[in-house]
């Protein structure tokens, strides 16, 4: 199903969505994200997310207001919905689940 | 702002973006990569900043950034059918409103294409002939090059054993037939006919040809001896409806019983094999002609090679050498000739062999008829194209309204081109109509059985149908492109006139149409002129009032002759072999030449009478003529023409006289020169040629001189008397002018056929110019009201308008 898989960079533009609350728009995250990862990203791989996302019902978009910025353009703000933030919580449960079942000796 | 000095992204990324980019999505998605874009070019600089920004946008080339949102409201499809409707209703309504134009542009389209129509089936006609037969691409026609000290003979024939032995003894060959036409009497019960048109053929004519026998069995049909295979049509004539097979019938003078082995189907019209009895060649080479078949010498029949598949013409044909070398060695070097052997593949040999041929088409003809029909096209186009343009004006206002409603430009193109789509197709109804009507005229004109019919050439109408389509859509590009460019808000205001520009493009394309016209005059008086050169020239003998009967030979003829000397308006009478236009005839000869050495060379032979040179006003330029005063003549005597002198390399004529020949068991010397005549063609050069007196079985033509007053009188009088004499025989003869004129037959047709073209084509560009004239008229309609009103005479508006 559509709904139920998160893949990698899903789930990281989904977090600099939640990070950037209510701030969220297209070169804002890929700014969050380049920061935070210290990598390059191509904004049309974002903007697809975000698509994505957005087709899933994770997150929920909404135009901006124009201002003066960017020669009048509007932004399209995103915010991540209430599935959105279970899907999160979801994984990170699933995560510290498996981390939890490393045994100790491996690990150190 | 100040924005115009801050460094901007790459404008061509940002045309990519706008190009491909969803309308719903471009202004966020562009936003995104400015704001990026500053950003960049702060912390990473410019260079840096461009290229991230090109990788950005080359990045968002994805499905979801191309795809556009569906709109709110139903975006109506390019083709809905009510919107068709309306158009086609439009449509109709607008043709019917100008009915005069209407019917102009109908009227040079379908005229124009039903031209076309005709060209192309008479092209198609002329380029597939003999393509009917299935192995056509293996069946070569086998052609000789005879080479004497005198000249070199290009035949179209061969000899008849060539073919034989090629078959014998080269594996490449898979059939032969050899082909041979006689005029021959055929007897059956009171029918008596002379059958121009008999064609002695080898028992494999049905292999090598994909001729059809209806009844009899194609293998052996023709292969005993005198057995004889009609066509439906001859066999109607001798048998009307009774069956023919195992019938017997009289052939040739001496009357020998053949008997009727097969019925084949009528040869196809654009077969070059012309035909309408055939008899088994073994009649020939074992009867008629006995031992024919060994002679290596003897040019008589065409030989048609069927080469196994996969046998290469070019290797095959280099074995010819020494194969002629082999069996026809020693002759040639006796008589001094070199014979070379040609393979000429049969779809080529109509349109491109210059050899003698029974019909033979011209390649350039061909090209000029489509040309032609082109041009006649290209003028019809160039009417409907004007007319239309001319009448946008009245349009405009209608267009005006079309788009202030909201019609796009590419619904009104839409509409243009159905119109004239339309226009086109109901032209091409009339095209097919008329191209009906005219078929059997076109036939008689081109003396061709070109086509049964419309409705047996219907993928010419298919193929009209087409054309028919892409001249609606050429011819209303243009007209449909103007049309729906004009901007409603000055068409609306009323402002609206036609552009300099339009009436300067409707004046080239008018003037183009004339000077093609013009051309096609042109060409059609130089092509009369040479036609008509040809006719009145003076061909050096008189062929006026002479009527050529085909008679018999010996005593018999000589009692017709004197019985025909003592009818009143019989001027004279002579015999001979052959007369001036007959089919050409060559002999070996020996002649004394200036050096006095015996060359020799194949020369035209005609056997005469005393009368012959006389009667057909043949000038003697040196010596005497053949007289009945010297009773050598008969037997020794040969008269010769100022070629065969020169070819001898006599300066003057007199030189020629008295000196020694050899020529078909005759020894003698030359007794005279006439003055060269024209006995071919005026389009064939002079070529030497001697007179012989008769020998006692030959000379069967019998040419009478007429002197004017009662002509059917004369006439029936000399049928009178043939019947007395010959009441066995049909009575058949022709005239020598109509029978000399025969060999322009083509050219006349040709020029036909370019006159009537050229003319319609000058009709439909007249037509054009009609319309545009009666056009430019209601125009100005207000304009001579005006000027009545002030006082002006009919005649002076007459002369403002012309």
């Amino acid at each position: 199903m559509k709904g139920t898989y998160l893949g990698e960079f899903e789930e990281i533009v989904l977090l600099a969505v939640a990070i950037l609350a209510g701030g969220a728009y297209g070169a804002a995250i890929t700014n969050e994200i380049e920061q935070q990862m210290g990598r390059t990203v191509n904004l049309g791989a974002v903007h697809a997310a975000l698509h994505r996302l957005e087709e899933k019902g994770l997150v929920a978009s909404q135009m901006g207001g124009a201002t003066k910025e960017r020669g009048g353009r509007r932004k399209r703000f995103f915010l991540v919905t209430a599935p959105g933030i279970k899907a999160l919580k979801n994984i990170r449960q699933v995560r510290n689940q498996m981390w939890d079942d490393i045994p100790r000796p491996a690990g150190a | 702002m100040k924005d115009d000095q801050r460094i901007k992204p790459p404008k061509w990324a940002n045309k990519l973006l706008h190009l491909f980019c969803a309308s719903h999505l471009v202004e966020e998605i562009e936003g995104d990569l400015h704001e990026l874009f500053e950003e960049r070019v702060q912390y990473a600089g410019e260079q840096k900043a461009r290229f991230r920004y090109i990788i950005d946008v080359f990045s968002l080339i994805r499905p979801f950034a191309i795809k556009e949102k569906e709109s709110l409201y139903p975006k109506p499809p390019l083709f809905q059918q009510a919107m068709l409707k309306n158009n086609f209703k439009i449509a109709f309504r607008n043709l019917w409103k100008h009915r005069t134009f209407s019917f102009i542009n109908v009227t040079g389209l379908s005229v124009g294409m039903s031209a076309c129509f005709l060209i192309a089936m008479y092209v198609h006609f002329e380029l597939t002939y003999d393509a009917f037969n299935k192995k056509a691409d293996r069946i070569y026609r086998l052609a000789t090059d005879l080479k004497t000290p005198s000249e070199t003979l290009n035949y179209s024939i061969s000899s008849w054993a060539f073919a034989p032995n090629l078959k014998n003894e080269f594996p490449e060959v898979e059939a032969f037939t050899r082909l041979a036409t006689r005029n021959y009497l055929v007897r059956k019960g009171d029918l008596k006919f002379k059958e121009e048109k008999t064609v002695f053929a080898d028992s494999s004519l049905y292999e090598v040809f994909d001729f059809v026998l209806i009844k009899g069995n194609p293998q052996t049909a023709l292969k005993g001896q005198m057995s004889v295979v009609f066509t439906e049509k001859t066999a109607k004539k001798y048998f009307a409806d009774a069956d023919p097979m195992g019938q017997t019938l009289l052939l040739g003078d001496e009357g020998i019983p053949a008997i009727v082995t097969g019925v084949m189907q009528d040869l196809p019209a654009n077969s070059q094999i012309k035909g309408d009895i055939f008899v088994s060649m073994s009649s020939y080479t074992q009867r008629f002609n006995k031992g024919v078949d060994e002679n290596w010498g003897d040019f008589g029949a065409i030989t048609y090679l069927l080469l196994k598949p996969g046998a290469d013409p070019g290797k095959f044909s280099t074995k010819f050498p020494a194969f002629l070398e082999n069996h026809a060695g020693k002759m040639m070097r006796e008589q001094q000739m070199k014979i070379s052997l040609i393979m000429e593949p049969l779809l080529d040999v109509y349109l491109h062999s210059a050899r003698e041929a029974e019909e033979s088409g011209n390649i350039s003809n061909v090209y000029i008829f489509s040309v032609v029909a082109i041009f006649i096209l290209l003028i019809a186009c160039i009417n409907f194209v004007n007319l239309t343009t001319a009448r946008s004006v009245e349009r405009a206002r209608e267009v005006g309204v079309r788009k202030a409603v909201g019609a796009p430009r590419s619904v009104l193109t839409r509409q243009f081109i159905i119109e004239s789509v339309l226009l086109c197709l109901i032209a091409f109804v009339f095209a097919v109509l008329l191209s009906a009507i005219s078929i059997p005229f076109f036939n008689e004109l081109s003396g061709k059985i070109i086509s049964n019919g419309v409705i047996e050439s219907m993928p010419f109408v298919g193929g009209l149908f087409i054309v028919a389509v892409l001249i609606g859509c050429i011819a209303g590009i243009y007209p449909a492109f103007v049309l729906s460019s004009f901007d409603p808000v000055v068409v609306l205001k009323g402002r609206f006139s036609t552009s300099a520009k339009g009436i300067m493009l409707r004046k080239g394309l008018v003037t183009a149409q004339f000077s093609i016209s013009i051309a096609l005059i042109i060409a059609t008086i130089v092509v009369y002129t040479q036609v008509d050169f040809m006719r009145s020239r003076d061909l050096g003998f008189s062929k006026d009032q002479m009527l050529v009967i085909s008679a018999e030979t010996g005593a018999k003829r000589n009692a017709f002759q004197e019985s025909l000397l003592s009818l009143s308006g019989v001027k004279s009478t002579a015999a001979s072999t052959r007369v001036p236009g007959s089919k050409s005839n060559q002999a070996y000869s020996e002649m004394e030449n200036v050096k006095g050495e015996m060359q020799t060379g194949n020369l035209e032979v005609y056997s005469v009478d005393f009368n012959f040179i006389q009667q057909f006003g043949l000038k003697v330029v040196a010596g005497r003529t053949f007289s009945k005063s010297f009773g050598s003549d008969s037997s020794k005597a040969l008269v010769i023409n100022e070629a065969a002198a020169k070819m001898l390399g006599y300066q003057a004529p007199q030189e020629a006289v008295g000196k020694k020949y050899k020529q078909w068991g005759r020894e003698g010397v030359i007794i005279g020169v006439v003055k060269d005549f024209h006995f071919k063609s005026l389009q064939e050069n002079i070529t030497p040629l001697t007179f012989r007196f008769l020998d006692w079985w030959n000379g069967n033509q019998v040419s009478v001189k007429i002197s004017g007053g009662n002509f059917k009188n004369t006439l029936a009088s000399i049928e009178n008397q043939w019947k007395l004499q010959n009441p066995d025989r049909p009575f058949s003869y022709y005239f020598m002018d109509e029978f000399f004129d025969r060999q322009y037959g083509s050219d006349e047709r040709f020029e036909k056929l370019f006159f009537d073209f050229s003319i319609l084509a000058i009709f439909i560009s007249c037509l054009g110019l009609l319309g545009l004239a009666s056009y430019t008229t209601t125009q100005r309609t207000k304009e001579i009201g005006v000027r009545k009103v002030m006082g002006a005479s009919t005649g002076s508006i007459v002369r403002l308008l012309s």
